[in-house]
């Protein structure tokens, strides 16, 4: 195509300097013929040739007059008495008056050639000077026979000159004649070349003009035909670009659907009578699984993103609430790396916003887990503040690896990671950040970094989160209990720690419903089964992970059984808030999930709605006080210590606490026992009740490290167990230190 | 309504114009006897003779009409002229003519014809003074008959110029 233009633009160039020499030759040729066509009217302008042609017959009219006089002066002459000299007189003026006809310099300059021009002018005027002595005005002397007969011979004496003169002005008049004829032919002949000239430049001009435009005409046509090609093709790349995604968005979706039986099945086997090492084989399989699906729900989110089909639903959120909920999550894996996680919150940041808490959290979560990925010693901090017009700026600043600018200028690309050597330490699908930032944009908002090399880097989401006021219900949980409340429900709660239990009973308690508990799953069946038809549970809370049978096994369990017994609402309860948590509760047969630490809010509104039937009249989930910032860097989530303090009165938490510490050393060294014989089900089943009990307590640190715990029991060897036991340890004795100190535990050290 | 009051007017005064007009001409019906000798004499198709059927002017008579003068180039003169006289319309209405031609014939015979019309219509003027002198026959006088040509470029033409006749001595109307 360029080359194809090159030569089109060369071929233009001697084609338009034709067309300027054709158009430039034409007007000259018109010109030329404008000066014949002028060159012919002078020659034909007869006032400036009337008198050349009338040269002859002025000639004939003097010789005619001549004869004239002489013929009145004969007369006179032959008259004795000598009447008629008025007569002469007459015809020698008008004779007189022709002579200035014939006698001025033009009519000598036309007669030069004649050589008899000159000496009979000389000869009229000697005749005159002679004549009109006697017949000038006024006469000196009276004409009379004497001068008469003189001037007879004069006269007469000028009737061959003016013959030869008149005859020689008519020669040279036709001379002339045939002259100016022969010019107006050449003129009249070099003027019709000069047309034919023309006529033929102008069909060069029309062929030129011809060809250009038809030029032009398939120029035009082959840009549209290739126009239409490009939009062809455009169209087709977005309708396969399209169907990709489709495809893509289907398969993750496909994929899922068995992966989650897989996983239960996987579950289930973990429950059944393992050696140690298929435990682990069985432990290295899951976490596989996990990580498989986390990438898969990342294709899912990017396949949706791209096709436009996943939206942001923005509600009214409790941003603290968020916050916290990120701040738990991503503590034990701050903490299983000994990394520092603080989170900032800056004064001004209003607590109710409207946001789509999915995608905020998704988008946290993501950019917390890369920093703590890319972090291996010192501190990741989020902090959140007013980024001003409306916007809140979260930023994730972490103290590791680092980029340089190069790395940063491809990290939102797809499938990219900052490290790329084969070599990296870190895994995942490299769509994380591209993921984070898309959803940003699609909140209307963006993420930037800053990053130095080996001096950490800080991502920045700013988001216009709008500042909404408080739902009306969130202003005080203990009228919403009343107006709220409808009946007392027999509630069946299924949970192995003894501190969650007590928990549970004292918020059954302060909500009015009558709790029923049992230790495990099998408790839990058989409870189920053996209830009295006029005592029948109104709803189930199920604890996932418990000893023996757990939570899904339990439901499914139930499920099975013949209505109405099968057909008990069952609200999961687990310390775990992942969503493939969640999918294989919902594919067990429960409706509703709770994650520990269940809040009153919460448990107030699961119950409401799975334990009466009636919707929900809550919206929003309510969320604990704000955290302040002294808080996050404590022990303990005073959230959480707030919330259930509300749930169950001061002294009745100070005793629940009292109990759980008390244990502690029998818990400390149940786990030291687990870890020493190897015992990783029982390991992680103890460290994950711990957690449930510790998160339900508020006992942030202790939680995260039973997390951590738990979470580690797969993998490292034994020996690397044990500084993380040491820690827990660690992290019961600060804690209770901490209760201590802030008088939620009563007594002394 | 006084339209019918109104649209009178007009008539009324249109006719009074009409008669004051014919009562001006009036005089013109009338041509004088000539006293001095006779330089023109019209001959013809005419209604208000003065000498024997014919119209013969003195220069005392050609005075009485109504006198205009241009100047204008000739191809006799290297210079434009002026010249005095009486147009031809003016002479043709004194001896009330509706003649469609008239041969004018000069002092040497030589005899032209021309349609009255034309004469008219181009202003022909019978001049008797040349740059308010009279003419005597040397200087191809006392009368002729001019166009103005400098005015009217499309009279410059042979025709015309051949229609420009000195030494005027009569006309005959037919």
């Amino acid at each position: 195509m360029m080359r194809a233009d090159g030569e089109a633009d060369r071929g233009a160039q001697p084609q338009r300097v034709w067309l300027f020499a054709v158009i430039g030759v034409l007007a000259l040729v018109v010109l030329a013929v404008a000066y014949v066509q002028w060159r012919q009217y002078k020659l034909l302008d007869t006032a400036s040739h009337y008198q050349n042609d009338a040269l002859g017959w002025s000639f004939s009219q003097l010789e005619t007059e001549q004869l004239r006089l002489r013929s009145e002066l004969q007369r006179y002459l032959a008259d004795p008495q000598h009447q008629g000299a008025d007569k002469v007189q007459l015809r020698y003026d008008i004779f007189v008056s022709r002579i200035g006809l014939v006698d001025h310099p033009r009519a000598a300059g036309i007669m030069q050639d004649q050589s008899a021009y000159q000496p009979a002018m000389a000869q009229v005027r000697a005749f005159i000077k002679q004549a009109d002595i006697v017949l000038g005005q006024p006469p000196t002397e009276a004409l009379n026979a004497v001068n008469g007969q003189q001037l007879m011979v004069q006269l007469e004496a000028l009737n061959v000159p003016l013959h030869d003169l008149s005859l020689g002005a008519s020669h040279l008049l036709y001379q002339r004649a045939t002259e100016r004829n022969a010019a107006v032919r050449q003129q009249s002949e070099l003027g019709v070349a000069l047309t034919v000239f023309q006529v033929v430049l102008l069909l060069v001009l029309a062929f030129i003009v011809l060809r250009q435009l038809r030029t032009l005409t398939e120029r035009r046509r082959s840009l549209e035909a290739l126009a239409e090609s490009l939009g062809v093709a455009r169209h087709d790349a977005e309708a396969a670009n399209r169907a990709k995604s489709a495809f893509l968005a289907n398969m993750s979706h496909e994929i899922r659907t068995p992966f989650h039986g897989m996983l239960g099945m996987m579950s289930l086997l973990q429950d059944s009578r393992l050696t140690p090492k298929q435990s682990v084989y069985l432990d290295t399989a899951r976490e596989s699984a996990h990580h498989l699906l986390a990438i898969l729900n990342d294709i899912l989110d990017i396949s949706q993103l791209e096709s436009g089909k996943l939206q942001v639903a923005p509600q009214t959120i409790d941003l603290m609430q968020l916050l916290n909920q990120v701040d738990a999550l991503m503590r034990a894996q701050a903490m299983a790396k000994g990394l520092v996680l603080r989170i900032d919150v800056a004064p001004d940041v209003p607590r109710w916003v409207r946001a789509d808490p999915t995608r905020v959290r998704q988008i946290l979560f993501n950019l917390l887990s890369n920093a703590l990925k890319f972090t291996s010693a010192g501190e990741v901090m989020l902090s959140v503040a007013d980024g001003g017009a409306g916007r809140i700026d979260f930023k994730v600043i972490d103290s590791g690896v680092g980029m340089d600018d190069a790395t940063q200028a491809r990290l939102f690309q797809r499938f990219m990671q900052g490290d790329e050597r084969p070599s990296r330490r870190t895994s995942g699908t490299g769509l994380g950040l591209q993921i984070s930032r898309d959803l940003a944009r699609l909140m209307g908002g963006d993420i930037t970094v800053q990053s130095t090399l080996g001096r950490g880097s800080t991502f920045t989401v700013s988001l216009p989160l709008m500042s909404t006021s408080a739902p009306i219900q969130a202003s005080d949980a203990g009228a919403a209990t009343a107006t709220t409340h409808t009946r007392p429900l027999r509630v069946l709660v299924a949970e192995d720690h003894a501190v969650n239990r007590a928990y549970l009973e004292a918020v059954l308690e302060k909500l009015g419903h009558h709790g029923v508990f049992v230790g495990d799953g099998h408790g839990a069946v058989l409870a189920v089964q053996t209830q009295p038809p006029d005592q029948a549970f109104d709803v189930v809370l199920m604890d996932l992970h418990m000893p023996d049978m757990d939570g899904f096994t339990a439901a499914r369990t139930i499920r099975e059984m013949p209505a109405p017994q099968g057909r008990v609402p069952i609200v999961a309860l687990t310390a775990d808030a992942f969503q493939a948590s969640r999918e294989l509760a919902r594919e067990a047969g429960m409706e509703g999930f709770l994650t520990k630490p269940a809040h009153l809010p919460q448990l107030r509104e699961a119950l409401q709605r799975y334990g009466t039937g009636s919707a929900s009249t809550l919206p929003e989930p309510v969320a604990p006080p704000a955290a302040d910032a002294a808080a996050t860097a404590s022990m303990l989530d005073m959230a959480t210590v707030n919330d259930v303090m509300q749930a169950l009165t001061g002294p009745r938490y100070a005793e629940l606490l009292g109990r759980f510490f008390d244990e502690r050393a029998t818990t400390v060294a149940a786990l030291r026992q687990a870890v020493a014989t190897a015992s990783q089900a029982e390991l992680r089943s103890r460290a994950h009740s711990l957690k449930g009990a510790s998160a339900s307590l508020g006992l942030r640190a202790l939680s995260g490290a039973a997390q951590h715990l738990q979470t580690s029991v797969v993998g490292p060897h034994p020996d690397e167990l044990e500084p993380l036991l040491d820690r827990l340890e660690e992290a019961f004795e600060l804690s209770r230190a901490e209760c201590r100190t802030t008088g939620l535990l009563a007594g002394t050290p | 309504m006084d339209t019918s009051r109104s649209t009178g007017r007009p008539w009324l005064s249109t006719a009074g114009a009409l008669l004051i007009a014919a009562l001006l001409h009036a005089p013109a019906l009338a041509l004088d006897a000539p006293k001095g000798p006779v330089i023109l004499s019209v001959t013809g198709a005419l209604t208000h003779p003065n000498d024997n059927g014919a119209a013969s002017f003195d220069m005392a008579l050609l005075a009485t009409l109504p006198q205009r003068s241009f100047s204008t180039k000739t191809p006799w003169f290297p210079q434009p002229r002026k010249f005095t006289g009486v147009l031809v319309r003016d002479l043709l209405d004194a001896v009330g003519s509706k003649a469609g031609i008239a041969r004018a014939i000069a002092l040497n015979d030589y005899r032209a014809d021309m349609p009255t019309d034309e004469l008219i219509k181009n202003d022909a003027m019978i001049a008797y003074l040349l740059d308010d002198q009279p003419m005597p026959v040397r200087e191809k006088g006392p009368l002729v008959i001019i166009f103005p040509f400098s005015d009217r470029p499309e009279l410059r033409n042979a025709v015309h110029y051949s229609r420009a006749v000195w030494q005027l001595r009569s006309l005959e109307l037919r």
